[in-house]
């Protein structure tokens, strides 16, 4: 039976290397212990480190995580539904962000978020319905429909930025909650939302089962087809939350906004520990993964490291986690 | 239909020649796209993406995917363009060896530890694009030696240039390591079935680790002569190559599962993403005309495999039919 | 045994493998002659798998000796076992699809050269496969497009074409129809005549009488006894595998039909390339068989009423209201419970915790507008694993870590519990489950036909079918061949169904 997405065989069977000897004595010990090791010596670092807890750094790390970390939860959903790398999200954002801006330029910002939440779920409903009703590629999928959606914003924008007409957002960019940026308190709900819907709903329990053994699923008579599209929707509804974040800031939109927004989604996700073959991993844990990158950058940055070094360094992190990660295959 | 669908080893050259004819018929005999323009920068197009999108393919052959690619891909074009002003052969070759060796190093991360190829390359990625933003302190760099970047757009024959001569060669030479070697049989055995070539004495780990090697290396190749070509150097990367390649290759044949692909079905399906391109800005279209084009075609092909297919389109027939809907 | 002089090709001296606690293999040791036919028979679980990978050092053994003509050497990989002469047809044959017949036979092979395209090497294929028998195939088929049969002879091909000098064959007629079994005996025959060693890996019996000179039976991980084939019968034989008679393991038969109505009935069920018009009628409270082999369609019957199967057609009614083929609707309805028989690849979900695999289908009965009550969920699972007997230190581990029997216990619980009963189809229901659970399996089987459901089951362990079954509808080739109920159910009948209805013996396409 060939997996769907990548055959995830182990490459050996026998071979037994140190390591493996190593994690074949409690693998999964090992890996909290240094998970939690690695957490302290990171928390030390931020408390050791000037300036760290003052308000402008931390708001602006807030406020950076927020719109990331709204495309990280919709990653978490795709990702436990047994569909790696939706690479669309980031053009979503994007889009989203022009759908709000040109609407809400035509009739009032009322009606422009429920129009650009309903945007992002109807494109990943429909990457969801090739994916869970054809088993299409979800990777080849989602890298046309990223493709697909910058093409057409091309003529749509003539590449450059919408402008509100209005200045949209004075009042909601300096809005706080319990001294927290606006959007960081919109992607916390989101958050939550999230988590709620993977542990306690049955849509959510289904996005396990369907992430696990989707064949399992089927004969189980459960409609993992559904269960698929259901998770690219609250994706792309996700997604469309950032994009709406970000146009609201800026008062613009533009398709730059969502660039490279997939690569950092996707790793906040496995740095979360969220397995890549799907059927494990929480929203919370994403969470905790977007946490621990944005916390090392802004770390990095206030000790003086330039901005190349935290690229560099965020990698190392993100080879290192998936480096402690269980192995492929069972 | 069924040329299309059922043999992975003619689709490619079929649409080739499909997307050949119809811009030949589009352009109404006007000379716009049968040009030795328009071959120019297909050609060019082609040595872009084609390196990347053998390497790629190569991967996606044997069941993984290297997400690394572009990372490597601009990594080799600042190493190159940094280290090669006195002595370029010395700083292509030295692009060519990180390349080759970020490349080891990721198949043995993935081999050894018996991880996914996804997660590794994916942190592959975020780590080479790293290095080259910290080798160029975040900014473009411009290549001085001019006379390089003149001789790489040399032209022979009229199309050809040095760096199209290069490509080309590369692909000619693994084709024919693929076709007569024992190499290209176990690399498709590895893809096939991984433990089935295990059990029958594949070294698979060094399959595993080569063709990463070999993926790392070519996109570096590529990176280093196109900034070689462009005279200069950027950490972001002076083209998007993922996704480009990672078409090519779907068009040329090769499917994720594994085992399907030949590096002569990839050349055909670069040339059709390049024909796409040059093509269509040939007959005077915008270039959101290619892109979109490109996807459509790439959503058709991944819809085409899509093992469900069949299933839903019988169902969707008998829809009409009275005694199922009770 | 019989081929004196030539001397022990292998010899295993205390052979033992430990995993996690359990024992798979304890200190097993046996010769084997040059020229000998060698059975290991044992049930599942018996420890015949692990056997077979230690001598293909696929997995290494922590402690014995293995002996190869008179050396003792420490089997590291499959490429040295092949160069010590040991070969292996696996169930899972090591064939890679997308490559050539030529290709596949020297896959691996040390003896290739970097340039591999040789006419001598081609020639030696040839050859091969002309000792089997088949020398007209093509060489440069892909291997995909060969049937299993097919692809296993390309497999003795390619150990034959290396020289291998012990032939292991493990379960090789487990996926194979009847006609394809009997080519490969031909060829088993063939290469036993030619003073090669082979051992024989099954536990179906007949092959083993047919084939083989001497029988060693393995029994949880210990070795048992070698014997030759003649100084046994089949019964003797079942006995000291199962190390008890084998009847007790099936409850008796109380008919419930009487106390309920109704029940399945299917008229005119086409299944293309697997069944043609099949109709019959399944009351509440019998257990109906659909006995045959690979390939008789017993199979695609339970995957096309549990939904699995989009071509098929038919009229489906449960009570007299019409169900759909093809969807998954009866299933989520609860009308129709399926039981897989590929447990790993689409039975329960490994990654998961044992409670969420006990509620698979449930979920609703604990949710209100899609909203979990984890409350009840705990209090519905901890009732049906009790009720299906699941044993487990606690509920929230993951059911990858589950014996076979109790994984499969898991997939019951799906059927018991419900307000309605429902029709339960299930697919060789007790493949790869040891013999307490299966007993277990069996018992709740009986207790479900009590409370009225209607049980389909395809199964090729005629013992099990002859044990288990009210009604027996035996299958060849896409079609019913008889129908058998209650005292007429009886195993020669069944027997003969199966194999060759139609064809005298010995006449084989």
């Amino acid at each position: 039976m060939r997996k769907a997405i990548l055959r995830l065989v182990p490459p050996a069977m026998g071979s037994i290397t140190p390591l493996n000897r190593f994690r074949r004595l409690d693998g999964s010990q090992i890996r909290a212990i240094l998970h939690a090791v690695f957490i302290l010596a990171l928390m030390i670092a931020a408390l050791a480190t000037p300036g760290f807890l003052s308000g402008p750094a931390l708001q602006s790390l807030l406020t950076t995580i927020s719109f990331i970390g709204c495309v990280a939860v919709g990653m978490t959903l795709v990702t436990i539904s047994g569909n790696i790398l939706a690479l669309s999200l980031g053009a979503t954002v994007g889009a989203s962000a022009l759908v709000v801006i040109a609407a809400s330029n035509r009739s009032g910002l009322a009606e422009a978020i429920p129009l650009a939440l309903m945007f992002g779920s109807m494109v990943g409903a429909v990457q969801g319905a090739l994916i869970g009703c054809l088993r299409a590629n979800p990777i080849i999928v989602t890298i046309a429909t990223s493709v697909l959606i910058y093409g057409a914003a091309q003529p749509i924008t003539g590449n450059a930025a919408f402008y509100a007409v209005y200045p949209t957002s004075d009042s909601l960019l300096n809005a706080r909650l319990l001294g927290m940026p606006i959007e960081f308190v919109v992607f916390v709900a989101i958050l939550l939302i999230c988590q709620f819907l993977l542990s306690f709903t049955v849509f959510g329990r289904n996005v396990f089962m369907v992430g696990d053994s989707f064949n399992a699923a089927r004969a189980a008579g459960l409609r993992p087809w559904a269960t698929i599209i259901g998770a690219y929707s609250c994706a792309g509804a996700f997604s469309a939350i950032a994009g709406i974040m970000l146009a609201l800031r800026y008062g613009r939109a533009s398709m730059e906004f969502g660039l490279g927004y997939d690569y950092s989604a996707i790793a906040a996700v496995l740095v979360g520990g969220t397995a890549i073959s799907g059927g494990q991993g929480s929203a919370i844990r994403t969470f905790a993964g977007m946490m621990i990158i944005g916390i090392v950058q802004v770390v990095l940055l206030l000790q003086g490291f330039r901005q190349e070094w935290q690229y560099l360094i965020t990698g190392v992190i993100v080879l290192g986690v998936v480096l402690l990660s269980p192995p492929a295959g069972r | 239909m069924r040329l299309l669908s059922h043999n992975q080893h003619t689709r490619p050259v079929v649409l080739l020649a499909t997307v050949f004819a119809c811009f030949a018929l589009f352009d109404f005999n006007q000379g716009r796209f049968l040009s030795i323009a328009t071959l120019t920068s297909e050609l060019d197009t082609f040595c872009t993406i084609g390196l990347v999108a053998l390497g790629l393919g190569a991967t996606m052959v044997i069941g993984e995917f290297d997400l690394s690619v572009p990372g490597v891909f601009g990594m080799a074009g600042c190493i190159a363009v940094l280290s090669g002003v006195e002595h370029p052969a010395m700083g292509f070759l030295l692009a060519v060896l990180a390349g080759l060796s970020a490349g080891i190093i990721q198949g043995l991360l993935i081999h050894r530890l018996r991880l996914t190829s996804i997660g590794v390359t994916l942190g592959g990625l975020l780590i080479t694009v790293g290095v080259a933003y910290v080798l160029t302190d975040s900014a473009s760099i411009p290549y001085d030696n001019l006379d390089v970047a003149l001789a790489m757009n040399d032209q022979y024959a009229g199309v050809f240039t040095s760096r199209t001569l290069m490509t080309i060669a590369v692909f000619a030479i693994v084709a024919v390591l693929a076709s007569i070697t024992r190499i290209g049989r176990d690399v498709v055995a590895t893809g096939s079935d991984r433990n089935a070539a295990l059990v029958a004495g594949v070294n698979v780990g060094g399959i595993l680790v080569g063709i990463f090697a070999f993926s790392g290396a070519l996109s570096a190749m590529s990176g280093a002569l196109l900034s070689y070509s462009l005279a200069s150097a950027s950490p972001a990367g002076l083209s998007d190559v993922l996704v480009p390649a990672a078409t090519a290759a779907i068009i040329g044949g090769v499917s994720l599962g594994g085992g399907t692909g030949r590096p002569l079905g990839i050349a055909a399906g670069v040339l059709t993403l390049a024909a796409f391109r040059s093509g269509f800005s040939a007959i005077g279209a915008e270039p959101w005309v290619s892109d979109i084009t490109t996807s459509v075609a790439l959503l058709f092909v991944s819809v085409l495999d899509a093992p469900a297919l069949a299933g839903r389109f019988r169902r969707l027939m008998h829809l009409g039919d009275p005694a199922d809907l009770k | 045994m019989q081929q004196s002089g030539s001397g022990a090709i292998l010899s295993i001296r205390g052979l033992t493998k430990r995993y996690a606690g359990a024992t798979a293999l304890n200190n097993v040791s046996f010769t084997l002659q040059a020229g000998e036919v060698r059975a290991i028979c044992g049930e599942n679980g018996a420890g015949k798998s692990t056997f077979v990978k230690m001598l293909m050092g696929i997995v290494q053994p922590d402690g014995g000796i293995i002996s190869v003509a008179g050396t003792a050497h420490e089997i590291r990989d499959a490429l040295q076992a092949q160069s010590l002469g040991l070969g292996l047809v696996a169930q899972e044959l090591s064939l890679a699809p997308d490559l050539s017949v030529l290709d596949n036979i020297w896959l691996g092979s040390t003896e290739v050269p970097f340039f591999h395209r040789r006419s001598s090497l081609r020639a030696r294929a040839q050859q091969a496969l002309a000792t089997l028998g088949v020398g007209d195939w093509d060489l440069d088929r892909t291997v995909g497009a060969l049937s299993i049969g097919q692809r296993q002879i390309v497999e003795i091909a390619r150990l034959l074409a290396r020289k291998a000098r012990v032939l292991i064959l493990d379960e090789p007629t487990a996926t194979l129809s009847d006609i394809e079994i009997e080519k490969l005996m031909q060829v088993l025959r063939a290469i036993k005549a030619r003073g090669h060693s082979i051992i024989y890996v099954s536990h179906r019996l007949g092959e083993v009488f047919e084939l083989c000179d001497s029988v060693s039976v393995l029994r949880n991980g210990e070795h048992i006894v070698t014997k030759p084939v003649r100084e046994l019968t089949r019964e003797s034989l079942i006995e000291l595998m199962l190390g008890r008679a084998f009847e007790e393991m099936y409850p008796e038969r109380a008919d419930a039909s009487a106390a309920h109505h109704g029940g399945l009935r299917i008229k005119n069920l086409h299944v293309p390339g697997a069944v043609e018009d099949l109709s019959v009628t399944a009351p509440r409270g019998k257990i109906l068989c659909f006995a045959g082999q690979l390939g008789s369609g017993a199979t695609a019957v339970t995957r096309a009423l549990a939904g699995l199967h989009d071509k098929a057609t038919g009229d489906i009614s449960i009570d007299g209201r019409t169900i759909r083929l093809g969807s998954a609707r009866p299933i989520l309805a609860g009308e129709v419970v399926f039981v897989t028989e590929d447990r790993a690849g689409e039975g329960i979900f490994p990654e998961l915790p044992v409670r969420d695999n006990l509620v698979v289908s449930k979920l609703a009965i604990c949710s209100r507008w899609g909203v979990i009550s984890w409350r009840a969920v705990r209090k519905l699972a901890d009732d049906l694993a009790a009720q299906v007997t699941v044993t487990c230190a606690h509920l929230g581990i993951k059911s990858g870590y589950l014996s076979g029997g109790n994984q499969q216990k898991l997939l019951f619980a799906r059927a018991v519990g419900r307000a309605t009963p429902a029709v339960l189809v299930m697919n060789e229901p007790t493949r790869g489950i040891d013999i307490g659970a299966r007993a277990e399996i069996y018992r709740l089987m009986r207790r479900l036909c009590g409370e009225g459901y209607v049980l389909l089951m395809a199964s090729s362990d005629i013992e099990e079918v002859v044990g288990m079954a009210d009604i027996v509808v035996t299958l060849y080739r896409g079609r019913v061949v008889a129908c058998y109920e209650g005292a007429a159910v009886r195993m020669p009948s069944i027997l003969r169904d199966i194999a060759n209805p139609d064809i005298p013996d010995g006449q084989v396409a």
